[in-house]
């Protein structure tokens, strides 16, 4: 009995020793990189960007993943800062192998980025940097999958300007390449639409707005584009109450998803009601089936509605590429860029569909549309476009 | 637009002058620059939120007790990390950066990347004069935050500790010979510099919520008040935080908005050609 005993312990440890020894084999995967900021000021947009990796992979994967295999995204963090983003996605390429890279949400992180994407002949599906130069430069490898400036202003931001008759509107742009470079479209936009303007420049990390609302005031505005993004948009716009600027003009945040952040209410007050913002997301707005369902998981999967817009795009922008390299029938960086030119997906935003013509900002560019949204009494009421509206601007 | 700009610029230099007033203390006592002040700056800021949201104390007790284990904090990390690199500047300078970083990364795990803000003390704001309406939560801010200063120089000029800390700062071996430990009064020292990080954070993080990042630009702001005002000085960092302050609102004012940091780096480089010493110190010869 004993002898027994001991046979049958040494053969469990036998092959218990086995089991925990024996070589892990990786699973044969198909990665992409995703660029963004994980920390830093905007480190909100990386959490957007992980809950929406976490839904296109399931997706992705349960449709049979990429060429048979399932999918891997490898996250990169940028913090925001043009250096780091060179690097991380230099990283990606050269020690990770992924086959294309996706994401980004700083405009000069992105134009640091597109330059490597360039150089090593990588495809790159930009996503939330909207500067115009990311694909006014019209390099073969960058595509952008998300707002681009001059399409937020003038399909969106200039057309709902002119819609609610504003006479008078006031920019304020941060200094960075997004901030000044959608200010400067948006002058020349109302100047065309005939409405009166001024604007200033703003420090992209300021925290103290009182002289620029004391600048804002004297000019009495109908309308203020605030092109300022993160915790300053909510320092912003708190301000612009205390001081008495709001309700009386009416605030546009142009970027949006700080005006959905979790803490938006606490830092802002009653400051935020009727303030305004730009999104491409709204639960009564849902422009394809596959958005529904995108709701439908992510409520499953985080437990409450989706609110920044941006972890829907990067969710986009994973099922673009997983169709591109699935059509292309290989990794291979021409056959890539090839079948990303000829996209034509639904996704939650519509139909994807890359610009071909060289010469200007459209090329590789597809703009899904977006939506102006006001909050009356903590609810999303769309404004604009008029048949989207679920409501009136209220002042 | 003046009245304003003067207004803004008092409060904001007040702040200033608060968290560059603990970097001056631990800098005069201990030969150390603490790099992670901002983050105490900021660590102070959450206690708040978190002792007046989640635990529903009354908005004054939670920022007591926030600057109460902001200060108990303080002293550990000078216990536990500043301690053992005395005798070498470089160490505490590495290891206060690199704390900098943990505490930067442990706030993104633990309150996440978005803004959080303690309840406002008031609400609403005061018409000044007629001139401009004002945030009444600054206005507070600014009672508040001179309150916390003058206190600082009365503990400084009418106690035993403070004149222990003035003797050490002047003459650390003649203290140490006239039976000043000036081993606890390092740890001391570290703890209420951290403290009156504590203090602006938990006065200014009602008017500007606290992010995990948030703390670089503060401990950046507070080492050019105090190289401004004058390394060692007391009074001189009062100063240099108000002509901060002053400067960067009438800059924004009456120049750009656009350039705001950037006349505070000017008027540093100017006060620096003039009086290398800064504004309140003493020459080396």
């Amino acid at each position: 009995m004993k002898k027994r005993l001991f046979f049958l312990s040494v053969m469990t440890a036998v092959v218990g020793m086995a089991l925990v020894c024996a070589p892990v084999y990786a699973v044969d995967t198909v990665k992409i990189g995703v660029v963004g900021p994980r920390t830093g000021d905007a480190a909100a947009t990386g959490k957007a960007f992980e809950e929406g990796i976490q839904l296109a992979t399931a997706y992705v994967n349960a449709k049979g993943g990429i060429l048979g295999k399932p999918l891997e995204i490898v996250f990169e963090d940028t913090a925001g800062a043009p250096d780091k983003a060179a690097s991380g996605f230099e990283r990606l390429v050269t020690r990770d192998k992924v086959a294309m890279v996706l994401g980004e949400s700083h405009s000069s992180s992105a134009l640091a980025e597109i330059e490597v994407a360039n150089r090593l002949k990588v495809p790159f599906v930009v996503v939330e940097a909207w500067a115009d130069p990311i694909t006014a430069k019209n390099y073969r490898y960058v595509f952008r999958a998300g707002p681009s400036n001059s399409g937020v202003v003038k399909d969106t931001i200039a057309k709902w300007v002119v819609h609610e008759g504003f006479k008078k509107a006031y920019i304020v742009a941060e200094n960075t390449d997004w901030g000044l470079g959608i200010a400067e479209i948006s002058e020349a936009a109302l100047k065309a639409a005939g409405v009166s303007y001024a604007s200033l420049v703003t420090e992209r990390k300021s925290q103290d707005h009182y002289m620029e609302l004391a600048k804002i005031k004297e000019f009495d505005p109908d309308v203020v584009l605030a092109f300022i993004y993160g915790t300053g948009l909510h320092y912003f716009v708190a301000q612009a109450g205390e001081v008495g600027l709001t309700p009386k003009a009416v605030v546009l945040d142009g970027a949006g998803p700080p005006s959905l952040w979790p803490d938006f209410w606490t830092n802002v007050g009653d400051y935020g009601n009727l303030e305004c913002f730009v999104s491409s997301m709204h639960k009564q707005v849902e422009l394809t089936p596959l958005a529904t369902q995108y709701r439908e998981a992510y409520v499953k999967a985080f437990g409450q509605a989706p609110t920044d817009y941006k972890s829907r795009s990067i969710y986009d922008a994973i099922l673009i590429a997983a169709d591109a390299v699935n059509r292309a029938g290989a990794t291979d960086a021409e056959k890539v860029v090839d079948a990303l030119e000829s996209t034509a997906l639904l996704v939650t935003r519509g139909t994807a569909r890359f610009g071909t013509e060289k010469g200007g900002p459209e090329y590789h560019q597809w703009m899904p549309p977006m939506l102006v949204i006001q909050w009356q009494n903590k609810e999303q009421v769309v404004l604009y476009p008029p048949e989207g509206a679920t409501g009136k601007l209220k002042r | 637009m003046l009245a304003l700009s003067i207004t803004n610029g008092l409060v904001i230099g007040i702040i200033y002058a608060l968290t560059a007033l603990g970097v001056s203390l631990v800098v005069g006592i201990m030969n150390v620059i603490n790099f992670a002040h901002g983050e105490f700056y900021i660590l102070a800021g959450y206690f708040s939120y978190l002792f007046a949201h989640t635990m529903g104390l009354d908005p004054v007790v939670a920022m007591v007790l926030s600057i109460a284990a902001v200060f108990l904090i303080g002293i550990v990390v000078e216990y536990t990390l500043i301690r053992p690199t005395y005798g070498d500047d470089l160490y505490s300078l590495i290891l206060t950066f690199i704390l900098s970083i943990v505490m930067q990364s442990t706030f993104l795990l633990v309150f996440g990347p978005f803004p959080n803000k303690p309840p406002n003390w008031v609400k609403g704001a005061t018409n000044v004069f007629g001139l401009f309406l004002y945030g009444n939560q600054r206005l507070a801010a600014l009672i508040a935050g001179a309150a916390v200063i003058a206190l600082f120089f009365a503990m400084l000029k009418l106690t035993w500790f403070g004149r222990m800390i003035r003797a050490t700062s002047q003459d650390r071996e003649m203290a140490e010979l006239n039976g000043i430990n000036t081993r606890r009064l390092n740890m001391l020292s570290f703890g209420m510099g951290c403290a009156l990080a504590a203090a602006a954070g938990v006065i200014l993080s009602p008017v500007f919520p606290v992010t995990p990042s948030a703390g670089v630009p503060v401990a950046l702001t507070a080492f050019v008040c105090v190289v401004l005002g004058g390394m060692g000085s007391m009074w001189g960092c009062v100063a240099g935080g108000l002509v901060l302050g002053l400067v960067e609102n009438l800059g924004a004012a009456f120049v750009s908005t656009g350039y705001k940091h950037v006349f505070m780096y000017l008027i540093l480089i100017l006060v620096l050609l003039i009086r290398p010493s800064g504004l309140f110190g003493r020459s080396e010869t």
